[in-house]
C-alpha cells in the first residue's frame, strides 16, 4: 500500500468521467468542447508526471480498487512499461491543441463536441490499458480504445471513410476476440485474471492449452499492431481519418498491440512455464518482412497521408522485430522506438494535416514547392522524415541503433541487415517527399500560394520536431529508465 | 480421442461454432450478413467462457441458499455480462456505419462497393 493511494484511481476517472460529459457541457461550442478537453488533459499529464517520478525514485507500485485484495479484485499496477503513458498524454495534449482549427475546418459543427469526447475516450482507455494489472480489465481497456478509434476515423464523414472504419471495425473486433479467448483459457489454467498471480501459478501448467492461450492473445495484439500480413485495415483508417486522429492512431493506438505483448511477456517469462523460442522466430520473420513490405508499398505513394500509414506498419516491424529477438539491447531499443516512432510519425501526421488545412491538397504532385510558402511546417517535416530515417542526432537513429546491435547480441546479423536494408528503403520515399516540397517546381502556382498555418497548428508541430531532435541527444536517459524493466523482463524464472 | 471430445462436448461446441462464424465473415460480401457472423463468433467466445465455469452437480455459490459445496464458479458469467455489453456496443457502432454507407453509396454489397471505389 501506498502513502498516496487515489492518484492512480485519479489518473483514469478523471479523463473517463470528462470524455462523457463533454457533449452536455459543451453543447454545440467548439471552443468550450476544445477548451474542456485540454485542460482536462493537461490536468490529466501532470497526475501522469508525478506517478512517472514516483516509478522512477521508488520503482512499481500498485492500487488496489474498491479495496478487493489483490488477486481478486482489479489492480491497477504502474511499473517502468507504463511510463509510455508519459507519451500518450504527451501527444493528447498536442494534437487537441492542434484539432482547434482543424477541426472547425474538417468536422460538421454540430460533430466537434462529440469528437472531442472520442479523443478523450480514446486516451483514457489507453492510459488504463498502460496501467492495469488485470487481464480482464485489459480486454474492457482495450475494447474503450478500439471503439472510440472506429468511431473516430469515421467521423470526417467523408465518403469512404465509413467503409474504412468497417472494415477497421471487423477486423478490430476479432482480435479483441481473440484476446478474450486466451484471457478465457489462461483464466481457466490458472484460475486467475491478476496478472502477477498468473504468473506465479503458471509453472507446471499444460502445455498445449497455454500455447493456445498465447497465441491467440498475440494473434489479436498482432493484428492490433497492424503487424505485416494483418495490416490491411491501416493504411485506408489511418490516411482517412481527421490528421490529429491519425497522429493519436499512428502514434499510439497501434502500440497498445506492442504494449499488450509486453504484457504477455512479462507472464509468459516471469513464470518460465513454456518455451517462447518459436513465436520469436516466427515474430522476427514478420517484423523483418513488415519492415521490407511497408516501406515498398510507401514508396509507390503518392498521398502523403497514405504514404506515412505505410511508413507506421513498416516502424511496428522494427519494434516487433526488436521483441521477437528477444536480447537485451534489442528489447531496450523496440521499448523506446514506441516511445520514439510516437513522436516522430505524430510530428509528421500534424504537419502533414497542417499542410492540408492550409492548401486543402494531399498529394505530393499538388503539395510541390509548399517549402517557400509554409517555411516552418516542412522544415518540422524535413526533421521528422531524418528522424525516423534514422541519422545520427535524431531520435530514431539510437532505438535501430539498439536493435541492430541486439540481431548481433542475439546472433542474428541477418536481421540486422534486414534493418538497414529497410532504413535505405524508408530513405528513399522520405527523400522523395522532401525534394517535392523543397525543390519542385509547383504545378499549380495559386495552388501552394498560401499562408504559414495558424499558432494553434503550428506550435504543436514545431514541439514535436524539437523533441525529435533533443531525444537523439539525450535518448540515453529513456534508454537507462527501461533497462531494469528489460532485465527483469528477460531473466529466466523467479524474476516477475 | 472420441471419448476426450465426448467429455468436452461444450468446447468442441463453441469451436465450431467459431469456425461458422469466421466463415461468414470472410465469404459474405453483404454488410451486415458479415457483421451477424461476428456476432456468431462472439457468441462462440462467450458460451466457451461460460462453460468454464460450470462444475457437475454444482451449487450456484449464494449465501443462505443452503447450497453445498462443490460450487459453481460465477465469475465467468460475469466476465461475460461485460463482454455482452461490449459485444452490443460494437453492434450498435457497426450497424450506423452500415446505414450510412447505405445512405452514401446506395449499397452494402462489399463487392460492389470496391468497384465504387
Amino acid at each position: 500500500m501506498s502513502d498516496w493511494p487515489p492518484l492512480l484511481a485519479v489518473f483514469l476517472a478523471l479523463p473517463l468521467t470528462a470524455a462523457v460529459l463533454t457533449p452536455a457541457v459543451c453543447r454545440s461550442s467548439s471552443t468550450r468542447g476544445w477548451a474542456w478537453a485540454l485542460v482536462t488533459m493537461l490536468v490529466t499529464s501532470v497526475i501522469g508526471g508525478v506517478l512517472i517520478a514516483r516509478v522512477a525514485t521508488r520503482g512499481p507500485f500498485s492500487y488496489v480498487v474498491g479495496g478487493w485484495t489483490a488477486p481478486y479484485g482489479i489492480e491497477l499496477r504502474f511499473d517502468e512499461f507504463s511510463a509510455a503513458v508519459a507519451i500518450i498524454c504527451l501527444l493528447g495534449v498536442l494534437a487537441i491543441v492542434f484539432s482547434r482549427r482543424y477541426a472547425e475546418r474538417a468536422l460538421q459543427a454540430e460533430r466537434i463536441p462529440y469528437y472531442y469526447a472520442l479523443l478523450l475516450l480514446n486516451l483514457t482507455g489507453m492510459l488504463g490499458f498502460t496501467v492495469t494489472g488485470d487481464l480482464f480489465n485489459l480486454f474492457v481497456f482495450l475494447e474503450i480504445l478500439s471503439l472510440s478509434g472506429y468511431a473516430l476515423v469515421a467521423i470526417s464523414g467523408e465518403k469512404i471513410a465509413e467503409m474504412a472504419a468497417f472494415k477497421y471495425l471487423v477486423m478490430g473486433a476479432i482480435s479483441s476476440l481473440m484476446v478474450l479467448f486466451g484471457t478465457g483459457m489462461l483464466y481457466a489454467l490458472t484460475g486467475s485474471l491478476n496478472m502477477a498471480d498468473i504468473t506465479s501459478r503458471l509453472a507446471g501448467a499444460a502445455q498445449t492449452p497455454l500455447i493456445v492461450a498465447l497465441g491467440a492473445m498475440t494473434l489479436g495484439f498482432m493484428v492490433k499492431a497492424a503487424l505485416f500480413p494483418l495490416h490491411v485495415w491501416l493504411p485506408d483508417a489511418h490516411a482517412i481519418a481527421p490528421s490529429p486522429v491519425s497522429a493519436i492512431l499512428s502514434g499510439l493506438v497501434v502500440k497498445v498491440g506492442i504494449i499488450g505483448m509486453l504484457r504477455l511477456y512479462q507472464i509468459a517469462y516471469g513464470s518460465g512455464a513454456v518455451d517462447l523460442a518459436g513465436l520469436n522466430l516466427v515474430l522476427t520473420w514478420l517484423g523483418a518482412l513488415a519492415i521490407v513490405m511497408g516501406a515498398f508499398f510507401a514508396v509507390f505513394q503518392d498521398d502523403i497521408k497514405m504514404m506515412l500509414a505505410y511508413s507506421t506498419i513498416s516502424n511496428i516491424g522494427y519494434i516487433v522485430m526488436g521483441l521477437g529477438l528477444a536480447s537485451t539491447y534489442s528489447v531496450i531499443g523496440a521499448s523506446v522506438h514506441v516511445f520514439n516512432h510516437a513522436l516522430i510519425k505524430a510530428t509528421l501526421f500534424l504537419g502533414a494535416g497542417a499542410l492540408i488545412h492550409q492548401t486543402g491538397k494531399r498529394t505530393l504532385t499538388d503539395l510541390a514547392g509548399i517549402g517557400k510558402a509554409m517555411p516552418f511546417t516542412v522544415a518540422a517535416i524535413s526533421i521528422g522524415a531524418i528522424s525516423i530515417v534514422g541519422i545520427p542526432p535524431t531520435a530514431g537513429f539510437l532505438c535501430k541503433w539498439y536493435i541492430a546491435l541486439g540481431a548481433m547480441q542475439a546472433g542474428h546479423p541477418f536481421f540486422g541487415f534486414a534493418l538497414v536494408f529497410g532504413a535505405l528503403l524508408i530513405f528513399i520515399y522520405y527523400i522523395r517527399m522532401v525534394n517535392a516540397f523543397y525543390f519542385r517546381e509547383p504545378r499549380d502556382r495559386a495552388a501552394v500560394d498560401v499562408q504559414e498555418a495558424p499558432a494553434t497548428m503550428l506550435i504543436p508541430v514545431l514541439v514535436l520536431a524539437t523533441l525529435c531532435l533533443v531525444m537523439g541527444v539525450l535518448g540515453r536517459l529513456p534508454l537507462t529508465f527501461i533497462e531494469p524493466a528489460v532485465e527483469r523482463l528477460l531473466m529466466p524464472v523467479g524474476g516477475g | 480421442m472420441i471419448d476426450a471430445l465426448w467429455q468436452n462436448l461444450d468446447y468442441a461446441a463453441s469451436v465450431v461454432l467459431f469456425c461458422i462464424g469466421l466463415y461468414t465473415v470472410i465469404t459474405r460480401e453483404n454488410l451486415i450478413k458479415k457483421f451477424m457472423g461476428l456476432n456468431i463468433m462472439e457468441t462462440a467466445v462467450f458460451a466457451f467462457i461460460v462453460a468454464l465455469g460450470v462444475v457437475e452437480g454444482g451449487d450456484a455459490p449464494i449465501a443462505g441458499s443452503g447450497a453445498a459445496p462443490p460450487f459453481i464458479n460465477p465469475l465467468p458469467q460475469a466476465l461475460i455480462l461485460t463482454g455482452i455489453v461490449v459485444a452490443v456496443s460494437t453492434t450498435a457502432l457497426a450497424l450506423s456505419l452500415i446505414i450510412r454507407i447505405w445512405r452514401q453509396c446506395g449499397t452494402i454489397e462489399a463487392d460492389e462497393l470496391r468497384e465504387a471505389e
